[in-house]
């Protein structure tokens, strides 16, 4: 079965249908079979001046465009404007949302910071430029092309094929039939046929009024929905659209159960079970305790590398509020005082009697567990590094306290100098 | 239903399909005295930087190392992009660059002699690589982490490898094209194409470990995946901009006159224009996730790249080898114009090799004491080292380089002639 055939049989169905009405002369089909003939053609009718015409070939031809007199396309700037625009909107965009109106630190970098909007800006200068190439070409060549009277032409199908054409249009100020199939057919062309058009507007079928009549009136529902939605009240809970999120099948933290014991979900340990990573026995390391009362000392043994964990943990997690050298100078806490903040309790000098007289277990109580505005340290710091950080305290608060005893007797003679 | 006809052929294209004369296609004698001229220059300014270094002390060393590593890789990656280009053409059956392949694989078929080249590199592994020092290695848990991969044998042995797939692709790649110049059998091109594909594979994972060997290990506390990537995209503008002016310097000659048209030239600006967003993509890909993580161990290969005069070599990569060209290239009208699009490729070779002093020299500083471990070198330079060496490396190699391509041009004809894709390519229009 030859598709153009049955194009064929279509063109001539589709012609009975249309030959009822009243038609008119809409253009002039003239054929060529080779694209020679056709760009020889083509220079002819520019340098004779037609306005209203184009050229049919079936695969791209080189130099038409130079034969037929068409400009360069303005595509290329559009595409460029667009590119530009969407750079501009990105940057634009990002520098007012996250910088001007609704100030917003990300990881600590600038607020109008470049480097991190250079990926939106990518991505949306590609965006608008390649929407307009490809729409502004579909734009600028007028498609999609729905119908013209050209498709019901017989001698058009095979321009999609082997053939060649040009179309000349009876709305062209120069069109003249016979002057032009005279011209043509000296310019070597194989047929000629003049393309009719019905006068005036086809009516529109009755059924494309219902279709989109209904459509649109489908279309306002959600709309509508939504509109109504937002300005009434209802004592309903919301709809849940991802049921299987919002309601999974599991029991929840002290719910009931009627299967197991104690009618609960949550089931107890096995009677004398420790759960992985929760025998902590050792009061003295886990609580600072040695039955009520603070232990004094420490479960491990102090050397140069305990103390300089301790060191390092301390300038993260104490020192922005007690400074470095603990008197509670840290960069929060003179912030603090610089902005005179009502409900700011400062942080305890660690120099101070209170501090020094306190317990080892009673410092790694309050890391552990917080004082006052001080929360606690628990989750953030090991077990391990948080004796390491008492031990550094209680070295800090000696080299506040040092006396010439504390020197190494061989270098005492250094500092008397 | 009548077939449609095959082609169009274009009236205007007639002197396209005009046979080729001899002196399109050979290089003519008085050119090619030209070719051991130039391996002397390279050779004499070489020498005469070591001489230089030699008379400046162990100091000098390092830095005749550094610069040599600078001229030499920049001559390599010309090579490799060559390669890479001559595999692509090959695998995607391209019919335009029919006419430029040749010269591209003439260019990749300097390997052996890159390969012999790599030589003093290895020689100078101690001036150049801080992991090659036994005693720096012992003190850095980095380092001994890093042994396994980074120690002498498995580098040579590496490096060795890397140029024995190249010198084979590009060997196996330039005679399947030479042998159909005589016998015409179509059987060659399909071979060709059937060898590009498990090629590219090869080519890819050797240049990305070549650039993290021979670079990246400069400063071995360092690491980033897309480095390789970033090699291969400098490769490739570095390449296509020696194939422009290449092209253009042979057409000057009379060589490949009236083959290479400006749809050639078009589409070879094109591809310069893409790759030159290419780098910068993958330049600022693997800056963005670093200075957005901002994590010591990473951010400090930048760190040295911008600050003690750096900051203005990076800024002129960021605005020289990305945002002017990008607009330079963009139009058209700029790739279609030869003085044009020989500006843009004169000026972006100029760029690549600012980005490969970029990517190596900051290393000397390093290698100067930065890293830090006792007796490992003296601090030399601190800041930005531009040194006479630098400039005789870059020439000796560039002369080098080129004498070596002019030499493979011996006897060679510069047009596949009798490949089945020449019609296409000489018809080559753009539209």
């Amino acid at each position: 079965m030859n598709p153009l055939d049955d194009k064929m049989r279509w063109l001539e169905k589709a012609g009975d249908v249309d030959a009822k009405a009243p038609q008119e002369m809409h253009g002039l089909l003239v054929e060529f079979d080779s694209p020679e003939t056709l760009l020889d053609a083509c220079r002819k009718v520019r340098d004779a001046g037609y306005t209203k015409w184009d050229a049919l070939t079936p695969f791209p031809v080189h130099g038409i465009d130079e034969a037929m007199g068409i400009r360069m396309t303005i595509l290329p700037w559009l595409a460029l404007g667009a590119g530009l625009t969407g750079l501009a909107i990105a940057f634009g965009l990002q520098i007012f949302t996250n910088g001007i109106d609704y100030p917003f630190l990300v990881s600590g970098k600038p607020l109008i910071s470049v480097p991190a909007q250079i990926p939106v800006a990518f991505e949306l200068t590609v965006l608008f430029a390649a929407f307009t190439t490809f729409f502004g070409m579909l734009v600028l060549n007028f498609l999609p092309e729905v119908f013209h009277p050209l498709f019901r032409a017989k001698r058009f199908p095979r321009m999609t094929a082997d053939r060649f054409g040009i179309y000349i249009e009876a709305k062209d100020p120069l069109f003249n039939r016979q002057q032009a199939e005279l011209l043509f057919t000296r310019l070597g062309a194989t047929g000629v046929e003049p393309v009719l058009s019905r006068t005036g507007r086809a009516p529109m079928p009755v059924m494309i009024h219902g279709v989109g009549l209904t459509l649109t009136l489908l279309a306002l529902i959600p709309p509508a929905l939504i509109v109504k939605s937002r300005y009434s009240k209802s004592d309903k809970p919301r709809i849940h659209i991802i049921q299987d999120m919002d309601f999974q099948e599991r029991y929840k933290t002290q719910s009931a159960h009627p299967l197991l014991p104690r009618g609960a979900a949550s089931m107890e340990p096995v009677a004398g079970t420790i759960a992985r990573g929760e025998l902590n026995e050792d009061d003295h390391m886990y609580r600072g305790m040695a039955g009520d009362e603070f232990v004094r000392g420490f479960p491990m043994a102090l050397t140069e590398s305990v103390l300089n964990r301790g060191q390092r943990q301390f300038a993260i997690y104490c020192a922005p509020c007690h400074g470095l050298t603990g008197v509670g100078d840290g960069p929060i806490a003179r912030r603090a005082d610089r902005l005179a903040e009502g409900t700011w309790v400062a942080p305890t000098s660690f120099h101070t009697e209170l501090v020094l007289e306190q317990a080892e277990g009673q410092i790694f109580h309050t890391i552990t567990n917080g004082v006052r505005t001080m929360k606690p340290y628990a989750a953030q710091i090991e077990v391990a590094d948080r004796w390491a950080i008492v031990a550094y305290v209680r070295a800090l608060q000696r080299s506040q306290r040092a006396s010439i005893d504390d020197v190494p007797p061989d270098i005492r003679a250094q500092l008397a100098q | 239903m009548t077939p449609p006809p095959s082609a169009a052929s274009d009236p205007m294209q007639h002197a396209s399909t005009a046979p080729l004369k001899v002196e399109q296609v050979t290089l003519s004698g008085s050119t090619m005295g030209l070719a051991p001229k130039m391996m002397l220059l390279g050779l004499v300014t070489l020498g005469a930087g070591l001489l230089l270094d030699l008379v400046a002390g162990p100091k000098g060393l390092y830095h005749f190392a550094h610069a040599y590593l600078l001229g030499y890789f920049f001559c390599l990656t010309i090579a490799l992009g060559a390669l890479i280009f001559v595999c692509l053409q090959r695998l995607t059956k391209a019919g335009w660059s029919v006419v430029i392949r040749r010269l591209a694989e003439l260019i990749a078929s300097t390997m052996p002699a890159l390969a012999i080249l790599a030589i003093p590199v290895l020689v100078f592994m101690h001036q150049l690589y801080p992991w090659t020092h036994a005693e720096l290695v012992e003190n850095d848990a980095i380092l001994l982490g890093k042994q396994a991969y980074l120690n002498m044998p498995f580098f040579i042995g590496r490096v060795a490898v890397y140029f024995a797939v190249w010198i084979w692709i590009a060997r196996k790649m330039l005679t399947l094209s030479l042998r159909q110049d005589e016998s015409g059998d179509v059987e060659l091109t399909r071979k060709a194409e059937r060898l590009s594909a498990p090629a590219v594979i090869l080519f890819a994972l050797t240049v990305t470990f070549a650039g993290f060997d021979l670079l990246m290990s400069l400063d071995p506390h360092w690491f980033s995946t897309i480095y390789g990537v970033y090699v291969f995209a400098g490769s490739m503008v570095g390449f296509l901009s020696v194939a422009i002016l290449g092209v253009k310097f042979l057409q000057s000659r009379g060589v490949l006159r009236d083959v290479v048209t400006v749809e050639h030239f078009h589409d070879l600006g094109k591809l310069l224009f893409g790759f030159t967003m290419f780098w910068g993509y993958i330049a600022f890909s693997q800056f963005m996730l670093i200075w957005y993580a901002n994590i010591p161990e990473e951010t400090i290969w930048f760190e040295h790249r911008m600050s003690h005069g750096w900051g203005w070599v990076s800024l002129i990569l960021l605005f020289g080898h990305f945002v002017i060209p990008f607009g330079g290239l963009l139009s058209r009208h700029v790739k279609r114009d030869a003085r044009g699009l020989v500006f843009w490729a004169a000026w972006q070779l100029v760029m690549h090799l600012v980005d490969i002093y970029w990517l190596i020299m900051p290393a000397l500083n390093l290698a100067h004491g930065k890293v830090g471990a006792p007796g490992y070198a003296p601090a030399l330079h601190a800041g930005f080292p531009l040194h006479v060496l630098d400039v005789l490396a870059v020439v000796g190699f560039g002369a080098l380089f080129v004498g070596l391509v002019m030499r493979s041009m011996r006897g060679v004809n510069l047009v596949p002639l009798k490949d089945p894709r020449l019609a296409e390519a000489r018809g080559f229009h753009n539209f």
